[in-house]
């Protein structure tokens, strides 16, 4: 019967429709209510019965749809599925957002493949998928473009490299060195987050200056399919552990299915991580998960004295403003950078812009 | 026409259909994806591209997710999603309507 | 008033004008009148999707001997001017203005309209309108608004923006409509285009809904604008004559019949004139005997 089921907002600071939207989404299975997971959402849309009770939602964060749910107990053929997930798309499309990506449980992505969407990789755990005017393979036909610009395809041997370099380091560098040293073509991909010290812009910026003279080296923009793993929505899992290794398998996956084959990538070099735990498991996941297709290559980090170089401690010499003591540890072009912009990168450390990460 | 921008029109409900149009270097590329391709594929294409046509674009990148629309919602989302794309909407193009 | 002979109009079926579902299947009800909504029931990022898809459903779709409505967005925004455009260059029966308060604003739709018809070549004046009373203004000003126009068909209750202005809701009694019913169809009347009552929108009340039809119908109100498809027929059921009042009807009709057969303008039945009220009502009763299947095409009633 043709009465329109209007799409709503749902306002998740109200804490009544909190409550009903969350027994809802539990009701579907959905449990992980973490705040790192809540404060990303932008908007909350839901469909709700003739009897006043929710029965489809749907979320945005940014360009990212997460904790949609639907109860098909009223809908045919996942009618409110679409309604929302429609809903959510022209959305995004009035604040100029077209190309999005969704995380979710394996049991939803066919539905999400029957409304455009594209699987870029999975686990057992969950799924990324995406759509819009722009995709995975439009990224990777602009990184193969800014290679045979520089007369370096086809070559091959084929390196990458994916880096945060917040800032980059001389530590780094051995790394590009290394592979540069082994391949005929090495990719950098910097990775894309703005939650860092440094910008995007910036790091992409010194990793191309840092590495300006080793001719077969590209430097590009790791765009939306090499961000940070632990930004991938976990909603869905109830566990952290669970978190972690769905994020870390998700991101050496999508490397491996939708990156590496594509540009021909034969081995991808990691430093050594003798710190960070995280960072350790990501490792290991990337030693199981990327071979036989993709060699990883594992290179010890440089040191500088007794001193293991890591952008951390680059970090914290800024912040005590006792930048002298790390000269020896950056390119002089990272180094320059860091005097010329002293104020305000010290500026934002003060503003509480985490430094001991990563 | 020229696409200015990417624009979306239409929902992915049932018997709609949702188009999303972007810019593109030259000549007319749909991705269509429909449950009734197999039969009507060559039809919807057929529809969106006489509307571009119609409208004087000749390079546009088309997404299209079809819910089982009929000729004339597919031909009034077309037009819409161009329109807005060539921010025009408040100026409809009434000889191709 | 319009030309418009009478004609039936007791169900005016409300379809939201951006959803290609309901406007692809809004033939299929039986609905008198079909109102495809561009205003309300369309978010404004959809307002240009939803006259676009209205306007080429018009061109392709069929549906039978409905009258076309079309609510246009308001005066006071800036979708208005396209929406009348785009509705008479698509040939629609009839433009339905929301939150008509004066004869003004119907003048200028009269003239949006006229400017529309010379533009796309249509037939001038083939494009008729009709107004919404939706406030206290628009109720006392009722009068005045139904006469307002050469294509006038009739005038239409909105009672939800209205009885918000009467700072009030709707209760189950229709108590609080009273007057502005009344008004409306006194207005109505007196500029002999149609009546409209509002919509019932509580789906789960069918008795209310039974209730509320029968007394606009006691009223004299022509129909009722529908949001559920579902209530056709049940408008249509108390809209039905009774088999007394088609066999009255009929002995009428075959009298003006007998008169015409004999070349003489007076109608006499059982030895006493017929006149024109009389003859008008039994010709809308035989209209609802036969739209509600209860007489043949010769006007034999239909046992059940």
């Amino acid at each position: 019967m043709p009465i329109e089921q209007a799409v709503q907002t749902l306002n998740l600071n109200d804490p009544a429709v909190f409550k009903e939207w969350q027994e809802f989404l539990e009701s579907l299975g959905i449990s992980n209510f973490q705040a790192n997971e809540l404060q990303q959402i932008d908007t909350t849309l839901g469909i709700y019965n003739e009897r006043g009770s929710l029965i489809a939602t749907g979320s945005v964060a940014g360009n990212v749809l997460k904790y949609v749910g639907v109860c098909n107990k009223f809908s045919t053929q996942g009618s409110h599925f679409n309604s929302i997930v429609s809903a959510l798309m022209n959305l995004l499309a009035q604040r100029g957002i077209f190309h999005l990506f969704v995380f979710t449980k394996v049991k939803y992505a066919t539905s999400f493949q029957h409304v455009g969407f594209h699987e870029l990789a999975r686990t057992d755990l969950g799924v990324i998928l995406e759509t819009g005017d722009t995709g995975v393979d439009d990224y990777v036909r602009r990184v193969a473009q800014a290679a045979a610009d520089r007369h370096l395809t086809p070559a091959s041997k084929v390196g990458a490299i994916v880096m945060n370099a917040n800032p980059f380091t001389l530590g780094h560098r051995y790394l590009v060195e290394q592979a540069a040293r082994e391949n005929d073509l090495v990719y950098v991909f910097v990775v894309n987050d703005d939650v860092s010290l440094f910008t995007t812009a910036e790091r992409l910026a010194l990793v191309k200056a840092g590495t300006a003279d080793l001719t077969n080296v590209v430097v590009v923009s790791g765009d939306q399919y090499m961000v940070s793993y632990v930004t991938f929505p976990a909603y869905f899992l109830p566990t952290q552990d669970d978190a972690i290794r769905y994020q870390t398998t998700l991101d050496a996956r999508l490397f491996r299915d939708q990156i590496a084959s594509a540009l021909h990538i034969a081995t991808r070099y990691l430093g050594s991580e003798p710190f960070s735990r995280t960072t350790g498991i990501y490792n290991q996941v990337l030693q199981t998960e990327l071979p036989p297709a993709v060699a990883v290559k594992v290179i010890d980090r440089q040191t500088s004295g007794d001193n293991v170089i890591t952008a951390t401690q680059v970090r914290r010499a800024l912040a005590a403003d006792e930048l002298a003591t790390v000269r020896d540890w950056v390119p002089a072009t990272t180094y320059q950078f860091m005097q010329e912009n002293l104020t305000q990168l010290q500026a934002r450390i003060q503003e509480g812009m985490n430094i001991n990460g990563n | 026409m020229e696409i200015k921008k990417t624009a979306i029109a239409g929902t992915l409900e049932s018997s709609d259909i949702q188009l999303m149009i972007s810019q593109a270097d030259s000549g007319i590329a749909i991705d269509l994806q429909s449950d009734v391709k197999k039969v009507f594929g060559d039809q919807i294409e057929a529809v969106i591209t006489t509307t571009l046509n119609d409208m004087g674009v000749t390079a546009a990148k088309v997404k299209a997710v079809d819910k089982g629309a009929l000729d004339c919602v597919i031909k009034a989302r077309t037009i819409a999603a161009v329109q807005r794309a060539a921010e025009t909407t408040d100026k409809p193009a009434w000889e191709v309507l | 008033m319009a030309e418009n002979e009478e004609r039936l109009r007791r169900t005016m079926m409300f379809v939201p004008g951006n959803n290609p579902a309901m406007v692809k299947d809004a033939g299929i009800y039986g609905a008198d009148s079909i109102m495809f909504d561009l205003e309300d029931s369309v978010s404004l990022p959809e307002k240009d999707a939803a006259r676009l898809l209205v306007y080429e459903a018009l061109q392709t779709q069929d549906y039978g001997d409905a009258e076309m409505v079309v609510r246009v967005n308001g005066q006071d925004t800036p979708f208005y001017d396209n929406d009348v455009k785009a509705m008479v260059k698509a040939g629609i029966d009839v433009i339905r203005l929301p939150k008509a308060e004066s004869a003004e604003m119907v003048q200028k739709l009269d003239a949006d309209i006229a400017a529309a018809e010379k533009e796309f070549g249509r037939e001038a004046g083939s494009t008729h309108l009709m107004a919404a009373i939706e406030s206290a203004r628009g109720v006392l000003q009722a009068a005045n608004i139904a006469a307002a126009s050469d294509r006038m068909i009739g005038i239409a209750l909105s009672a939800e923006d209205y009885t918000t202005d009467m700072k009030t809701h709707r209760y189950p009694d229709g108590r609080e409509l009273e007057f502005a019913r009344n008004m409306v169809l006194h207005a109505a009347r007196a500029a002999g285009v149609a009546a409209f009552d509002t919509v019932f929108t509580n789906m789960d009340d069918t008795e209310g809904f039974y209730r509320e039809t029968e007394y606009i119908h006691q009223l004299g109100f022509d129909g009722k604008s529908l949001v559920n498809p579902r209530q056709i027929p049940m408008v249509n059921k108390i809209y039905e004559p009774t088999e007394a009042e088609i066999k009255n009807a009929r002995n009428v009709i075959n009298a003006i019949q007998e008169a015409k057969l004999k070349g003489s303008g007076v109608i006499s039945m059982n030895g006493q004139m017929v006149d024109r009220p009389v003859v008008l009502r039994a010709q809308r009763v035989m209209k609802l005997a036969k739209a509600s299947n209860l007489v043949d095409e010769e006007g034999n009633y239909l046992e059940k």
